[in-house]
């Protein structure tokens, strides 16, 4: 089956915990920074920064360990805040900007 | 106060740290100022159910591209000067099911979650569910009526099965109530579910 890396990648998330919030088939931001880290996790991985599937990984890890502190009805949920901070943990753990206590990050 | 200061920081710190984030990986030219965009232009505009709205609002409205889109689909597509012109990842051999007054078309995939990305965008969550795909084969009625859609018993119910050689979308009836509609008001109305056969058009809002 013929498919690229951005069909692969939310395809591979339906149905799933992470699976991304959803609008009448089409992908659904709150505001342009969710689009922007949206983007950057597929950009970085389709890349070869780091593995989609350990990305993934680290998304259901987060969601979960949200859900175990949380009340599933908690206005505070925030889907793509919790993407960032993955993103943000992928980069630093791929070395790519430098040591993590680098100044610069 | 600090209860409703608190999203708006929120956000803000957010919308900060993306930024901070994005402009440290150009710097360290991992990616560039374009990367995001390219990425999300193939969601935004490539590949969507606006697509697939706007080959039923054509069909609707001129018998001859109907018949294009049921006998040639791709030929059809191809006219429609989408960015993909459905070429490409999963949208390579796709085929139109023309709901009629006598038949209605349902869309599935028993053997894997296959689906036309190009006209209908992403597949709802149900669509993957393996006992969704078995009994949408089995007892389609019965499923489709659970999706509150009651198929008139005199109707067919005729099920595509989608391959990795063939993605199959459906074509629904146009909705009472749409005489002298545009195109573009047309293909407004027409939603995703409706083009895998789970719900029919609904008439416009008055």
């Amino acid at each position: 089956m013929q498919t690229n890396f951005e069909h692969f990648a939310l395809g591979s998330m339906l149905g799933k915990p992470d699976m991304p919030p959803k609008d009448n088939g089409s992908l659904r931001f709150g505001a342009p920074w969710q689009r922007q880290a949206f983007g950057m996790a597929l950009g970085l991985s389709k890349q070869g920064v780091f593995e989609w599937d350990d990305f993934r990984s680290e998304m259901i890890a987060s969601i979960v360990a949200w859900e175990a502190v949380h009340e599933t009805s908690d206005p505070s949920w925030d889907y793509y805040e919790i993407w960032l901070t993955v993103l943000e943990r992928m980069v630093q753990r791929s070395g790519i900007i430098g040591h993590p206590n680098d100044a610069s990050f | 106060m600090q209860r409703f200061e608190y999203p708006t920081d929120r956000e803000t710190a957010n919308a900060a740290r993306a930024r901070a984030l994005e402009s440290l990986l150009i710097e360290k030219g991992v990616i560039t100022s374009e990367t995001v965009d390219k990425i999300m232009s193939i969601f935004a505009t490539e590949m969507g159910p606006f697509n697939g709205a706007k080959l039923v609002a054509r069909a609707w409205v001129d018998p001859a591209f109907k018949m294009l889109l049921a006998e040639n689909t791709m030929a059809a597509v191809e006219k429609m000067n989408f960015v993909t012109k459905g070429a490409g990842a999963e949208g390579e051999h796709m085929r139109a099911a023309i709901n009629t007054p006598e038949v209605h078309n349902l869309i599935i995939c028993t053997l894997c979650s296959c689906y036309p990305w190009p006209v209908l965008g992403l597949p709802p969550y149900w669509y993957k569910d393996p006992s969704f795909r078995a009994r949408a084969a089995r007892e389609p009625r019965k499923v489709l009526s659970e999706f509150g859609l009651d198929i008139d018993p005199g109707k067919e119910i005729k099920t595509w099965d989608s391959s990795a050689q063939i993605r199959w979308f459906v074509v629904p009836e146009r909705p009472a109530g749409t005489d002298g509609f545009t195109e573009e008001q047309l293909a407004a109305l027409v939603t995703p579910e409706s083009m895998m056969g789970v719900s029919m058009v609904k008439p416009p809002a008055r």
